[in-house]
């Protein structure tokens, strides 16, 4: 069971704890904690379990903020780790994004989602649906009402229907003039491309988002035409389990608005849309760099926002790089990125110039590796295909859309 | 261009900010007490509460102290406004424990808001009148949940079920039954939603009450998939405890694989009956790596500290599987509809409920349906990073213990570079664990890249993945060796420059792999070594030097061309020793021996290089180098026939000598036994394999088929689990003798109250149901001595309270001293198995001298009627039961009057005061059952005190708290006055007399979590010291007078056996640093050992630095000890 949580900035300061039990934990754990992250650099900060002298750590770190929680009794690690990242995801989601200023603006609301998200250390409400029905997310109008009248109340007074109900997911009988279901296939190509330039792993991390606006108590089936390519699925809590196993058909009562109904992952794809060549070559002190960048096939959609972002190697002293599309950006930390955006009809993009390496080192013998990042509108990479969403109990109309979008996810090159 | 521009873009965006936090609490947090908040909090309007509490909310989120504000904002409570409500009760919540008396306030209101129609109300009020954990309204609450657990609404029933486990918390056993019996009613809700709830409580608070699944088990089954995510966590794996426990394991499993290889080695044999070896044989599909797994089961079921304690005092047989404990996974309708209801949940999205259920198939599932947890597992590498390192932990140990599973996926470890150093570190140690001669290859040339990679830790670890290869699969051997060589041989390892440690770990390593290659087939590697040898010359990392000179020595008489070498070598490394680091030094001087021992030509040489060596050795700076040298002289002596003048070694014939120094420096290395209990494995999923040690509250499986079953069918051969069965039962098992198709009540009440009894007993807690039942209870017993437990059994049972009665006081501290005491007198005797450094003390009359410390009870001139009451506490150890502590009681009458009937009562016991048949009433009750020890056992009343008559009584009390007070009432003269007895937590344990060895074994296993440390001054021996220089007749040992005053304040302040004190033989006879003491005890109410260690830094005439240490798993029991230990160690003794 949990017994605390602690929300720590990114410099270490806590923002705000939340004790969970009566068995109070006092704040002076974060203190070791972060001594310890500064002591250990980041081989603590990405160590998400933690036994410290008094209690086990979990930490979850978002977007600069350390989602910390701390136990002293046995209880399954991943179920920690998942809460804190499930309040991570319903306080990004509330607040429009996470970083210091807006949790401490919005305390108030910080502690009542924590307070209706785990009860005595164990979850309770954690539909974020459920949770938008009993605690009001922050907006204009409510903020402008509070400026105007001097009070608001975020928390709902009565308890939303469906806690009680056999679709805790879903509230109660909701009512629409226009019944809409959007579904989009949002795709991540992960692909590592191995320094003799073969593609040793490629593959896509799929999610099928579901925005539904549905009246009454919708049933829903989705079927793919080509189910057979998916290697292993994860579903939302509303997909019945039986009539996928026998027909691969997904059912289900999707909750109000949007969630995410299942993620795929399809292995072993042969080829990545976009290719890039590197090429190191190192003698007396210096090393060059020539990175081509270019499309491999065609989809017929054009690939958007093509970043390339590598980290120098620590024995370089000084670089000096430029493009022939483009900016190049090298960082303080070393980091150089280069934002090429769309590819030109007319030319390849292509990045070139020279490392000046350490005084005493001859050649380089650690090499960078490239992470690339792009976006394809309008097709799903993988080739998945919906065949059909058919609504068990058809309202009079009902206004069906889909949309397809694959992004880079670990897409990496080694050179 | 334009300098202004950025200003104005700044300003701008600040300007943003400040609107976008318009409308938010940002400047509540930013400045939370600008405003008096006393009187926002007394306002008429809601607005104004709420802005009152929301700044009090930001104090408490910036770890500001704002519990003064409790009375005014309890009153808060009766708001109408439910956002003042939710702010309250979370304020509430934070303070209340700190402020019981007034949260007591907040009652009536709870309990108006309990019958609110609107059943969030209701919800919010049950949830936070449980989490105020007050003891006295324990009670109040228990109506509540018992309430609210039949309420209409579904959210307000799984409140009840969250607040079971906050009450049990309270640990109140008279409540235990009750909350039992609700979670039983919960469990069996129609709706999933509670039911999950009802399972989590259910683990925290009765998890041995394995007979209540039974009643629902298929129900629960069923309804799995539909309880909430968190609730199928803890459901998983109460169904998969209860599966084992009644059903036993599964016969197709992979579990069983090994049970019977490891019960008979003669079922299975393998290809090769080698120790060591890795027996691998291909079934259904692929290999298993047999020994492993049958360690990793036992661990599953026995908990790893016990089954490797055990197989260390080499008594194994204890806990032997038989045939009867398991099942066959076809037949059993139990086992198939579990494994049947948790394979969706592979599916789920929570990444907690994939790896509970793949636990579940991982133990339970026929060996050929395992693969199917595999693809989820590896699915879920896709998630967060903190889970991905989680999920990795768990995937290795399935890989080790049967790599035909995940060896077909090897793409999916490969690595990231953007992964963390740990995921790495894990995915690295996967890949070369279950490596095959079809992967082999692809394997290899990711590793070429991972070298390649600017992390150079990180690269240094695939160069050891490489050697682990390598020696998985022999036919690779060369391929590596030559890799690793060419590596070696590379410029950037090789020179010796700014990048420091980095690059030489990189060298280490490969050189490292190189060796543990070689070491398995060294003839074949006779060219590597030569080349090995040819590099030393570039080779400038010391460790790598040193290994490679290693290998010179080990293998000198190997092959043809390497003896040629050796005199050339020799004879380099003679010429460079000066200027080699420490390690290379001693490994010159070590190989240079071994050659001359093993060699047959050449003689005259190596011994010239050998003097030559010894005699630069002997002038080495390092004394490690001149000691070794000096070692080194004598031995290979013998080897040269001509020399024996030394007259140190007459003891010694030369033949002797000469099998000393093979034995020492001989090349026969023995194959080391791979050390495979170093490894420890717990559940799959659990916490305490993240971090390698048995987490609190770590249960490992149920032993199969444990759970008794109620037609009593047990198999005849199952001694061991009847035993164990009724071990859990406790010691009547009249409930489970019971016929369960009695009406329902019955058996009912039945059961619950003998599980009631297993929960206690088998879990050590304090809880008071079987007196008797206490030697069987404490876990740590039952390790070192099971035997005898399980013997004895019988004749503790019968003989009950009085036979343990016996054994305690023959155990109390004062008898235990008192035998040593006619053995010595007042001095040092150093025994003989003492240690190099310390010696070991022992006082004689210490136990004599103890004087508990005194607390006033009532004060003459304060209580009006001059009778002073004194109480001081006993080591007497209770003989009624082991929650009651003993305390002498002084009474002195001060007055001038008699004082008559005066007597102390429990003030909350409401019973007649007719003092006379009360003590005998008692003693009754407490004969009779004693399951309900009152907080009280009244003392013997005093009819008639005279004016300066003294009188003292003995009473027996039974605190709720060892730090709170008990309220107690004294009667005098018909007039009844309030007292208060404060607790010491230095008298809620007892004695535990031991050996130092076991001591220090049983510390040994309590580390980390279960250690506390502080240190404080001690002054107490000046003023002894400087009494003892007054009189200078008779000089005593400093030390020993710091030993007497120490050991004597901890054995007056509390009730701990002196195990032994260990004082340091140093030659400074001021110094004291160094002097420990150690002292033992148990907790009364629970029987965990607890440990202390005293250690003490700084001059004997100077106030001593003191270190103390607590061992003990009882962690907060532990703190309070220790920081009760620091208090009275630094407050100076009144004489």
């Amino acid at each position: 069971m949990l017994q605390c949580i602690f929300l720590l900035s990114d410099s270490g300061e806590v923002m705000l704890e939340k004790q969970l039990t009566g068995h109070r934990v006092d704040r002076s754990i974060c203190d070791w904690f972060w001594d310890h992250v500064i002591s250990q650099g980041d081989s603590l900060k990405s160590q998400p379990v933690i036994a410290s002298p008094t209690h086990y750590l979990f930490q979850v770190v978002r977007e600069g903020i350390t989602f910390l929680a701390c136990t002293q009794v046995e209880m399954p690690p991943l179920m920690g780790i998942e809460f804190l990242c499930r309040v991570s995801d319903v306080l990004s989601d509330y607040l429009g994004g996470l970083n210091e200023d807006v949790i401490k603006d919005n305390f108030v609301i910080v502690y009542e989602l924590l307070d209706e998200m785990i009860d005595n250390g164990f979850p309770l409400t954690t539909e974020p649906n459920i949770l938008r029905e009993m605690i009001a997310p922050p907006n204009i109008v409510s903020k402008v009402l509070s400026v105007v009248t001097g009070n608001s109340s975020n928390v709902s007074d009565t308890l939303p229907g469906a806690t009680g109900s056999c679709i805790p997911w879903r509230a109660a009988d909701p009512k629409y003039a226009n019944n809409e279901v959007y579904v989009d296939l949002v795709e991540e190509m992960d692909a590592v491309i191995n320094r003799d330039g073969v593609l040793v792993k490629c593959e896509v991390y799929g999610e099928v988002r579901v925005n539904s606006h549905l009246s009454g108590l919708p049933d829903l089936t989705l079927s793919f035409a080509n189910p057979s390519i998916l290697d292993d699925v994860r579903f939302h809590p509303c997909v019945r389990f039986r009539p996928w196993e026998s027909h691969q058909i997904l059912s289900f009562v999707p909750p109000d608005g949007e969630f995410k109904l299942m993620s795929y992952r399809v292995k072993k794809l042969k080829s990545t849309p976009i290719y890039v060549k590197p090429q190191l070559s190192s003698d007396a002190g210096k090393c060059r760099v020539n990175v081509l960048v270019g499309i491999r096939n065609d989809h017929g959609k054009t690939i958007d926002s093509i970043t390339l972002q590598f980290q120098l190697p620590p024995c370089i002293l000084s670089a000096d790089l430029t493009s022939n599309t483009g900016t190049v950006n090298i960082l303080g930390n070393k980091t150089c990125s280069w934002s090429i955006g769309r590819i030109p009809k007319d030319k390849t993009p292509s990045l070139s110039g020279t490392l000046v390496l350490e005084s005493e080192l001859e050649r380089l013998h650690v090499f960078p590796t490239f992470r690339v990042g792009f976006k394809i509108m309008g097709v799903a990479l993988s080739g998945l295909q919906i065949d059909k969403l058919d609504l068990k109990t058809a309202p009079s109309r009902l206004y069906k859309g889909f949309r397809a979008l694959t992004r880079a996810g670990e897409f990496e090159v080694r050179s | 261009m334009f300098p202004q521009f950025g200003a104005t873009a700044d300003t701008l965006s600040k300007a943003s900010t400040m609107v976008f936090r318009i409308g938010t609490d940002a400047h509540l947090y930013d400045d939370p007490d600008d405003v008096s908040i006393a009187p926002l909090l007394d306002s008429k309007f809601d607005s104004e509460k709420c802005e009152a509490l929301k700044r009090l909310l930001a104090l408490i989120a910036q770890g500001i102290d704002v519990s003064n504000y409790f009375p005014q904002v309890v009153k808060n409570v009766a708001s109408q406004s439910l956002e003042v409500k939710k702010l309250v009760y979370l304020y509430l919540l934070h303070y209340a424990e700190k402020r019981p008396n007034e949260a007591l306030l907040s009652i009536n209101y709870f309990q108006k808001d309990l019958g609110d129609p609107n059943p969030l109300v209701r919800a919010w009020a049950l949830r936070t009148m449980a989490g105020i954990r007050l003891h006295v309204i324990a009670p109040l609450v228990l109506v509540a949940v018992g309430k609210c657990a039949r309420d209409p609404s579904v959210y307000v029933r799984k409140c009840a079920a969250n607040a079971l486990p906050k009450l049990h918390d309270l640990r109140q056993e008279e409540h235990a039954l009750a909350i039992e019996e609700i979670v039983g009613k919960l469990l069996n809700d129609h709706s999933p939603a509670v039911v999950g709830a009802a399972a989590a409580a259910f683990a925290s608070v009765c998890p041995y009450n394995l007979s209540l699944i039974r009643r629902n088990y298929r129900k629960l089954c069923e309804i799995l998939p539909d309880v909430e995510e968190w609730g199928q966590i803890a459901l998983i794996g109460i169904l998969l405890r209860y599966v084992i426990a009644s059903h036993g394991l599964v016969k197709e499993s992979i579990m069983f694989s090994l049970q019977c290889t490891g019960s008979s080695h003669s079922v299975k044999d393998g290809p090769d009956a080698d120790f060591g070896q890795v027996k691998e044989s291909t079934d259904m599909d692929g290999t298993c790596d047999y020994e492993f797994v049958n360690m990793v089961s036992r661990c599953y079921i026995e908990g790893p500290d016990e089954y490797l304690s055990r197989s260390s005092y080499a008594n194994r047989e204890s806990f032997e599987l038989t045939g009867e404990q398991f099942t066959s996974g076809k037949s059993n309708d139990d086992v198939k509809i579990l494994l049947y209801s948790t394979s969706p949940l592979l599916w789920s999205n929570n990444s907690a409920v994939v790896l509970a259920a793949a636990g579940v198939h991982w133990v339970m599932a026929p060996k050929e349906d395992v693969k199917r947890i595999i693809k989820p597992l590896l699915f879920l590498l896709r998630s967060s990073n903190a889970s991905k390192y989680v999920v990795l932990c768990n995937i290795q140990v399935f890989a080790k213990a049967m790599p035909s599973l995940f060896a077909p996926y090897y793409e999916d470890f490969f690595i990231c570079s953007s992964e963390s150093y740990q995921v790495k570190a894990l995915k690295l140690e996967i890949l070369s664990s279950f490596a095959t001669d079809s992967s082999i290859s692809s394997i290899f040339k990711e590793f070429q890249d991972y070298i390649r990679d600017p992390d150079r830790r990180f690269a240094a670890d695939t160069i050891a993945a490489i050697g682990l290869c390598a020696q998985r699969l022999p036919k690779m051997a060369h391929i590596c060796v030559d890799g690793l060589l060419a590596l070696s041989r590379e410029e950037f390892v090789t020179k010796d420059f700014g990048f420091g440690d980095q690059e030489a770990g990189i060298l280490t390593h490969a050189i490292l792999s190189i060796k543990s290659i070689i070491k398995q087939d060294p003839p074949s590697h006779e060219k590597v070594i030569i080349q090995l040898v040819r590099s030393l010359d570039s080779v400038k990392v010391p460790a790598a030097r040193a290994m490679i000179i290693w290998m010179v020595g080990e293998y000198s008489s190997l092959g043809e061309i390497i003896p040629r070498m050796l005199n050339t070598v020799l004879k380099y490394l003679a010429w460079c020793f000066t200027s080699e680091a420490l390690e290379t030094k001693l490994q010159i001087l070590n190989t240079v021996c071994k050659v001359l021992v093993g060699a047959t030509e050449d003689l005259l040489t190596f011994k010239k290089i050998f003097s030559y060596l010894v005699e630069l050795a002997e002038c080495d700076l390092n004394y490690d180098v001149r000691d070794r040298a000096r070692f080194l002289k004598k031995l290979p002596s013998s080897n040269l026939v001509s020399i024996g003048q030394e007259e140190g070694t007459n003891d010694l014939p030369e033949k002797d000598l000469h099998v000393v120094a093979e034995c020492i420096l001989g090349r026969e290395t023995r194959k080391v036994k791979t050390e495979s209990f170093s490894y420890r494995f717990y559940l799959p999923g659990s916490l305490s394999q993240i971090v390698l040690h048995a987490a609190p509250g770590y249960e490992p499986l149920p032993k199969p088929c444990s759970l008794l079953l109620d037609d009593l069918n047990v198999p005849e051969g199952t001694s061991e689990i009847k035993k164990r069965a009724a071990d859990y039962s406790g010691t009547d098992d009249y409930g489970t003798s019971s016929d369960p198709s009695d009406n329902e009540s019955a058996s009912d009440y039945d059961s619950q109250h003998s599980v009631a009894e297993s929960s206690g007993s088998a879990r050590g807690d304090d809880s008071e149901f079987t007196s008797e039942g206490n030697d069987n209870a404490d876990p740590l017993i039952q390790i070192s001595d099971i035997g005898n437990a399980s013997e004895n059994q019988n004749g503790v049972s019968q003989s009950g309270p009085a036979n343990l009665g016996e054994l305690m006081s023959d155990r109390a501290l004062e008898s235990w001293l008192g035998e040593h005491s006619g053995s010595s007198n007042p001095g040092i005797s150093e025994q003989s198995q003492v240690r190099i450094s310390s010696a070991r003390i022992s006082l004689g009359d210490v136990g004599k001298r103890v004087k508990p410390k005194c607390y006033s009870l009532l004060d003459p001139a304060t209580s009006g009627n001059g009778l002073k009451v004194d109480y001081s506490f006993s080591s007497e150890i209770s003989s009624m039961s082991h929650l009651l502590v003993c305390i002498e009681v002084f009474f002195k009458n001060c007055s001038s009057e008699t004082i008559s009937e005066i007597t102390l009562v429990d003030e909350d016991s409401n019973r007649a005061l007719d003092a006379a048949d009360k003590a005998a009433d008692v003693n009754q009750s407490c004969l009779a059952s004693s399951d309900n020890v009152p907080t009280l056992v009244p003392m013997e009343s005093i009819a008639s005190l005279e004016p300066d008559q003294t009188a003292r009584r003995i009473v027996q009390v039974r605190f709720h708290h060892h730090l709170l007070p008990l309220k107690l009432a004294l009667y005098c003269d018909g007039k009844k006055l309030p007292v208060k007895l404060r607790p010491d937590i230095g008298y809620f344990v007892k004695p535990l007399p031991m050996d130092v060895e076991v001591f220090i074994d049983k510390e040994s296993r309590l580390p980390g979590m279960f250690e506390y440390t502080r240190s404080c001054a001690f002054t107490d021996h000046i003023e002894e010291l400087n009494k003892e220089n007054g009189d200078s007749l008779f000089v005593k040992d400093k030390f020993l007078a710091i030993c007497e005053s120490l050991a004597l304040k901890i054995l007056s302040n509390a009730n701990l056996c002196l195990v032994s004190i260990d004082m340091p033989v140093a030659a400074n006879l001021d110094d004291a640093s160094g002097l420990r003491l150690r002292f033992s005890s148990a907790i009364l109410s629970s029987s965990i050992p607890c440990l202390i260690t005293i250690t003490v830094e700084g001059k004997c005439s100077d106030p001593l630095n003191l270190s103390i240490k607590v061992n003990c798993e009882e962690t907060v029991f532990g703190l309070n000890l220790l920081n009760r230990i620091a208090n009275f160690l630094v407050e100076p003794t009144l004489s």
